[in-house]
């Protein structure tokens, strides 16, 4: 029995040089394994212990998702093994194929019932693809997941829902996003970062992979982000008091206050 | 004439949704008859309603959803960001193959064709993006719209078998909506501790403005509800006055508060990137600065 874990190898936008007609350029933006996906590995690791399941990573993306780095980087994190695409049509794709490419990619790992993800990537912050993942295979998506347990056919899930929470029995296949503060994922050591050097891997070409293009998408105008014009006006804050009076004074000749 | 699906999971606040529908709309309701009801007055052509969900969670509606919408093949599908709603999207994207837009600021259709203008990678830069086909874009949902009074259609649907809900506990603390507040006391990791929250509500109270947080006070502390995050991931707030004390200024925290009408940012890092996006950039100790603008304006 397989758990497997949809992980994202992408940049920090905060880091991407930005031109005023909107041209990113990425060159300075070093990515790395998506901040909450580590989170999702602790999740399935814990529940693959307890279960004796393998825990194996899914990633799909543009060619540096094979990098020695990038699956290095993954598999330090807890997973058994990892299965990626790694193919320029699909770097930097949208929600939509993303999704799809991964739930061909579960379909033919076969064996899985669970699918884990983290909460959102880092670059995009959509919080959308495994909702498609799910919808591709047919499967029910839950998200805001802080904890599992059973196993797959079998499980109690836990979630955050409107301000309070839920407990929900699951006796299929299910996909779930967990939440980003499910569990505290381990720092990887010396030790997990030289056995991720011999863990297996193995690198899907994309034509292996059925239906998971979408019609094309045509990026007809480009511009830089909507920013108000901002005053930026510096307040020496060593003294509070002359700080706040400047700060009041300001705020009333605006009107604010 | 184009059409919009209007993808609604157990929460009726889709005045947005409805303001930003091109063409003829039509609301699928997944929830009780009484969200279905409260649909069908918020200004939306027609509702189609799915039947009581009984402890079936809204998301295991997602199948039948996406059969309905495919059927009906609209050139435009919304729905909001709460998470529910966000399932029922994928699923119907993931059924037509269509692209999924969110942070979108426009939706238009043009000879069949959806174009779409929307902030990307997290709200660096805009794109207008134009596909020959079903778009579905996933949106702020707004508040209860008014208007009309839609009929009901009911297509009682069967929801996935494999999952329900065994139980339902409460929120402890009451919800609040950051979007509508005017003014707005905003703090991050440079609180160091969860008592002095007192100092940011005292503020607050001064100010008349609520209260919120960075994600990282609303998740794993949990200093705040989840409610009071704002970000990309978070509220999209658009206050008079938006006072973010400790906050370093992360592009996915400021995205949520762009609207802002004026920005006070108090760090003790003059170099924080959110004094880039401020009006007023007061350098020194938030604790400090709180206390006396709190004496001051009392
Ligand atoms: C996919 C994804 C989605 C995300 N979504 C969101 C989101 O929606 N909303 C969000 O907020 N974050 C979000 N984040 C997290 C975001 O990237 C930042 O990590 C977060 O916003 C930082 O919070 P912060 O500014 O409170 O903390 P920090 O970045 O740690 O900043 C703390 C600041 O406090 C200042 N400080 C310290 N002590 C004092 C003092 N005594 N007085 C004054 N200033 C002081 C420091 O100089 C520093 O600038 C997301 C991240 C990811 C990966």
């Amino acid at each position: 029995m397989k758990i497997a874990v949809a992980y994202k190898w992408a940049p920090n936008p905060q880091d991407a040089a930005v031109g005023a007609d909107g041209s990113v350029d990425w060159s300075r933006a070093k990515p790395a394994v998506s901040e909450y996906d580590p989170v999702a590995v602790e999740v399935g690791r814990r529940l693959a212990d307890a279960t004796g399941a393998e825990l194996v990573g899914l990633s799909v993306g543009g060619p540096d998702v094979a990098s020695p780095m990038a699956k290095k980087a993954a598999l330090s994190r807890g997973l058994d093994s990892a299965v990626v695409v790694a193919d320029d049509a699909l770097a930097g794709a949208g929600t939509t194929p993303t999704g799809r490419a991964l739930a061909a990619l579960v379909q033919r790992l076969g064996d899985v019932d669970l699918v884990l993800t983290g909460d959102s990537s880092v670059d995009a912050g959509a919080q959308m693809v495994p909702a498609v993942l799910a919808g591709a295979l047919g499967w029910p998506a839950l998200t805001d997941v802080v904890a599992v347990s059973g196993t797959a056919g079998d499980l109690t899930v836990e979630r955050a829902h409107a301000g309070g929470s839920q407990v929900l029995h699951v006796t299929g296949p299910v996909v779930l996003a967990v939440a980003a503060d499910a569990v505290v994922p381990r720092v990887p050591g010396m030790k997990d970062i030289l056995s991720a050097g011999k863990k297996p891997t193995e690198e899907v070409p994309l034509a292996d992979l059925a239906g998971w293009q979408t019609a094309p998408v045509e990026v007809v105008a480009t511009a830089g982000p909507e920013l108000k014009v901002r005053k930026g006006q510096v307040i020496d804050g060593a003294d509070p008091a002359a700080a706040v009076t400047a700060l009041v004074a300001a705020l009333r000749a605006d009107g604010v206050l | 004439m184009s059409s919009t699906y209007i993808l609604v999971a157990g929460d009726a606040r889709i005045s947005a949704l409805v303001a930003a529908a091109p063409g003829a709309t039509t609301a699928v309701v997944v929830g009780t008859r009484a969200v279905a009801d409260a649909v069908a007055t918020s200004g939306v052509g027609s509702v189609v309603w799915l039947g009581e969900p009984g402890d079936a969670p809204l998301e295991a509606f997602a199948g039948p959803v996406a059969d309905l919408v495919a059927a009906a093949a609209p050139d435009v599908v919304l729905a909001s960001t709460r998470p529910a709603d966000r399932v029922l999207a994928g699923a119907v994207a993931a059924r037509l193959g269509a692209p999924v837009h969110t942070m979108a600021s426009k939706v238009e259709v043009h000879d069949g064709a959806a174009e779409v203008t929307r902030a990307v990678f997290g709200g660096i830069a805009r794109q207008t993006l134009r596909t020959a086909g079903p778009v579905v874009v996933v949106v702020d949902g707004g508040t209860l719209g008014e208007g009309g009074s839609a009929p009901v259609e009911e297509v009682a649907a069967a929801p996935a078998p494999t999952v329900r809900v065994v139980e339902t506990r409460a929120a402890e603390r009451t919800q609040v909506d950051l979007g509508r507040a005017q003014r707005i006391v905003a703090v991050g990791r440079g609180l160091k501790a969860q008592e002095d929250v007192a100092v940011v509500e005292g503020l607050a109270a001064v100010l008349g403005a609520e209260t919120a947080c960075s994600r990282p006070l609303a998740e794993g502390v949990g200093w705040f509800t989840k409610d009071r995050y704002v970000g990309v991931t978070g509220q999209h707030v658009q206050p008079d006055l938006y006072v973010a004390l400790g906050i370093s200024g992360q592009l996915q925290h400021t995205v949520g508060a762009r609207a802002a009408g004026t920005v006070v940012a108090v760090n003790t890092d003059a170099s924080c990137p959110y004094f880039a996006e401020a009006d007023y950039c007061v350098v020194g100790d938030l604790y400090a600065i709180a206390g006396a603008l709190t004496d001051a304006l009392r």
